[in-house]
């Protein structure tokens, strides 16, 4: 690969070394070795030393030099394979990636066989999902390191990528007998694992299993074996054998709900009697776990039998002092006489409890810790709280309060009984109350500071937060750095409600970067999960990457960001005199029937598309996000467009 | 409530569910590092609507082959999730995937020396010893236990549910934290 303008034996040898501080970091040195060339007047111009000169400076955080000589090296030089390689690892640098795409394959064309180069192409590609051309690539370094592992695994997993199983199957057969010499280790093991995967992707569930079998002794992760067998004798209606895989999953994690599903299916159980029955047993089984007699509730249909199921379960919650209880068997209400059934025994109990100290009126019982009927009442209250009756929700949790005033449970759900009510700021208060309760917990830390947002206090919120971010730094810094999107996506929605469209968009767009981050985050596994191994792992990272702004998360805010950004389209903020109320009786036709769309729930592209548009209108516009341009109001918005 | 092994889709809920609930959080990038260099070795708890409740972090130390152990990053179960046993169920889920999959002798953690509740789930649920006192372990100044599990009875047997944890009762309110 001469370049255009060959350097003497001096001059290259100083070239070499700017390489090499690059690759060592050592920038400042790189750039003396690169002022040594360039002050000699032959080479002034020399191209690949103009654009290394600038790769370094890029890397010292000089980007306007850095382009600018990098820009003029390849200029001087177009044939370099060099310059347009720099050139691509500028742009890439900068996160332009189509791009830098471009400038890889300008370098290819004068140097075809240039690994490095194919390398870097191959991680820009997978990482744009071209993978058509990540295929070739990958094609084109296995051709020329056929002994490397990554170039067999890069082979067969752009094939695999493109649905093309029989070929990466191939590949990774060959190499595992050609180039796989033991020992059996982690690796190995999840490279069997991985080809089994790929195996079952396509849908031969048979062959998968066979192969399985096979090298089950020199595969370590046992679960998965486990797991995905049963999986295809599920498949292939083996189901003596899946019964087995299940009930032996079940000795290893009694708490997994799917190894019960996949177990009644195995056991091709259909009527609900026969699925008592079936909890019934590992009821026994498995004393100590709380999946199967929680999921026995669900099951049963019957009201006399669930009556009695369930007095069971909640006697015994109620005892030990469960403090979920009522979470954790919330789902049952959706059937209204299962619900029924549950507030007629919780009545009965706090009854009871408070006359006798027992659940029943059955003299015989045993005395229950007075603790019970404390307990007893807070179920009552999330019970009532959850039928939307406020009132029967208060009295009950008052009387919880009295009972043992010190317990931090209990002003959670007081709080929470007024925010469903529709009092957010007696609900902070409570949570407030909760709070100093016990400064060292953050998770009410956490509720606290959310529900101040609900109430519109993001000042008093981020205070509030502040008591568990690192010291130094204001709290809504650190909570940025540590990618806190709950909060951001709170304080957008709060913002959005006080009318400061600004900070609300701001918020909002913290969490996009979020969202933008966590895509780049996946660039260094490309490499990385191939010398790993962890393949499998690494393709559900590709497959969660694909949908990533599908996350609720991402939703959430993202809706925050539209409705703000419809708001100012259709009120303009220069329009607005600062001190007075949009006049509402102006509001374009068209603006509820673009909340209309937004509510009808569209897929969350069409609404990414949207917020898409309104972010040019509003780069095109004379306001500037995140500043506090946007005018402050002291009095609510009105109702009518506040959405 | 649901245990499970975490899948990649995981993280980012785990992320949330640290976020809300402990002081030490990490950027999604070192939970992504865990879950693609030690898929087995993490655990979430979830809820009926698929909520991660609590989860466990893990992954492994490899400063040698004789040396070989595990090391919880974190562990949280939320405040709203406490007094089911979900801490101990992930902890030993996660020990005996330390153990099949990287032979792992023992497994290690620290835990802020205020955290009674956390010490108190080590020690008398999990039979965690005390090793050592980190001073200033934390960024802001508390001191850390250093503790660790020897794992060789999930070795001998690889059911942990049968076998390592019939002996462990929840004896108290299993509030759980724990850093790396």
């Amino acid at each position: 690969m001469p370049p255009n303008n060959p350097l003497p034996p001096k001059e290259n040898a100083l070239f070499k070394r700017i390489l090499r501080c690059y690759e060592h970091k050592q920038y400042k040195n790189g750039l003396k070795f690169a002022k040594q060339i360039l002050s000699n007047p032959k080479f002034a111009e020399h191209g690949e030393t103009l654009a290394m000169k600038g790769l370094t400076l890029n890397c010292l955080g000089r980007k306007d030099e850095a382009y600018e000589y990098v820009r003029r090296g390849l200029r001087n030089d177009l044939k370099s394979p060099v310059c347009w390689h720099v050139y691509g690892l500028l742009q890439r640098s900068d996160k332009k990636y189509d791009e830098a795409i471009k400038c890889y394959r300008n370098a290819l064309k004068w140097e075809k066989e240039n690994i490095q180069i194919l390398r870097d192409l191959s991680l820009l590609q997978i990482q744009m999902r071209d993978l058509e051309g990540y295929k070739d690539t990958r094609y084109q370094l296995f051709m020329l390191r056929p002994t490397q592992r990554a170039s067999w695994i890069g082979f067969a997993m752009s094939y695999h990528l493109l649905g093309d199983y029989e070929m990466a199957n191939s590949i990774l057969d060959a190499f595992r007998t050609n180039q796989m010499k033991g020992p059996y280790d982690y690796e190995h093991s999840e490279l069997l694992l991985y080809q089994n995967m790929v195996l079952a992707e396509s849908g031969q569930f048979d062959r998968a299993l066979s192969h399985l079998h096979k090298f089950q002794t020199q595969i370590l992760d046992k679960l998965s074996v486990k797991e995905t067998s049963g999986e295809y004798y599920l498949k292939l209606k083996r189901f003596k054998e899946a019964e087995a895989v299940y009930e032996d999953l079940l000795r290893r994690n009694p708490e997994n709900v799917m190894y019960y599903q996949k177990l009644i299916e195995a056991k091709q159980l259909s009527d609900p009697d026969e699925k008592v029955a079936f909890f019934e047993v590992y009821k026994k089984e498995y004393p100590k776990a709380i999946a199967p007699r929680r999921l026995q509730l669900s099951e049963t249909g019957a009201p006399a039998a669930f009556a009695r199921l369930v007095d069971e379960y909640l006697r015994h919650g109620l005892h030990k002092g469960i403090p979920p209880l009522f979470v954790d068997i919330r789902s049952l209400y959706t059937d209204k006489v299962k619900a029924e059934t549950i507030e007629n025994l919780v009545l009965q109990y706090i009854e009871n409890l408070s006359k006798s100290g027992t659940f029943s009126a059955d003299p015989g019982e045993v005395k229950q810790p007075a603790s019970a009927l404390l307990w007893a009442y807070y179920y009552a209250a999330q019970h009532f709280d959850y039928k939307k009756d406020t009132n029967r929700a208060l009295k009950y949790i008052d009387a919880a309060i009295e009972h043992t005033p010190t317990l931090i449970e209990l002003f959670i759900v007081k709080g929470r009984i007024f925010k469903h009510a529709g009092d957010p700021i007696s609900a902070y208060q409570w949570l407030e109350e909760a709070q100093a309760m016990d400064t060292a917990d953050r998770y009410v830390n956490s509720k606290c500071a959310r529900y101040m947002l609900r109430a519109g206090h993001v000042q008093r919120a981020e205070e509030m937060c502040a008591k568990f971010t690192r010291e130094g730094v204001p709290a809504t810094e650190n909570l940025n750095e540590m990618q806190c999107m709950w909060f951001q996506t709170e304080a957008a929605t709060a913002y959005q409600r006080a009318q400061l469209w600004g900070e609300a968009l701001k918020k909002a767009h913290e969490v996009d970067r979020h969202f933008s981050e966590i895509m780049e985050d996946q660039f260094d596994f490309h490499s990385y999960c191939m010398r790993k191994m962890t393949l499998r792992s690494y393709v559900g990272l590709l497959r969660l990457e694909d949908v990533l702004r599908a996350h609720p998360f991402y939703f959430r805010c993202a809706r925050a960001a539209i409705q703000v950004y419809l708001r100012l389209d259709a009120c303009p903020l220069q329009d607005v005199p600062q001190t007075q109320e949009p006049d509402t009786d102006d509001l374009p036709t068209y603006l509820p029937l673009k909340f209309v769309i937004l509510l009808t729930g569209r897929p969350v592209y069409e609404i990414l598309v949207k917020v898409e548009t309104h972010r040019e209108r509003w780069r095109g516009s004379n306001i500037t996000t995140g500043t506090a341009s946007a005018p402050r109001r002291t009095t609510p918005p009105p109702a009518s467009v506040c959405f | 409530m649901n245990i499970r092994c975490a899948r990649p889709s995981d993280l980012m809920n785990m992320q949330h569910c640290n976020l809300l609930c402990l002081p030490e959080n990490y950027q999604m990038k070192y939970y992504f590092y865990h879950g693609l260099s030690w898929p087995q070795l993490s655990y979430v708890a979830e809820d009926e609507k698929g909520h991660i409740v609590g989860y466990v972090l893990a992954k492994m130390e490899e400063d040698g082959e004789d040396n070989r152990h595990g090391h919880i990053t974190s562990l949280a179960v939320k405040r709203s999730h406490r007094r089911l046993g979900l801490a101990q169920k992930l902890m030993n889920q996660a020990s005996l995937a330390m153990v099949e999959c990287f032979q792992a002798k023992y497994v290690s953690l620290h835990v802020r020396k205020s955290n009674r509740a956390a010490l108190n789930l080590y020690t008398n649920s999990l039979g965690f010893k005390i090793l050592e006192i980190e001073p200033k372990y934390y960024a802001d100044g508390e001191d850390a236990y250093s503790m660790m599990r020897d794992l060789s009875s999930f070795s001998a047997d690889s059911k942990p549910e049968s076998q390592a944890s019939d002996n462990l009762e929840i004896k108290s309110d299993s509030a759980v934290i724990s850093q790396c």
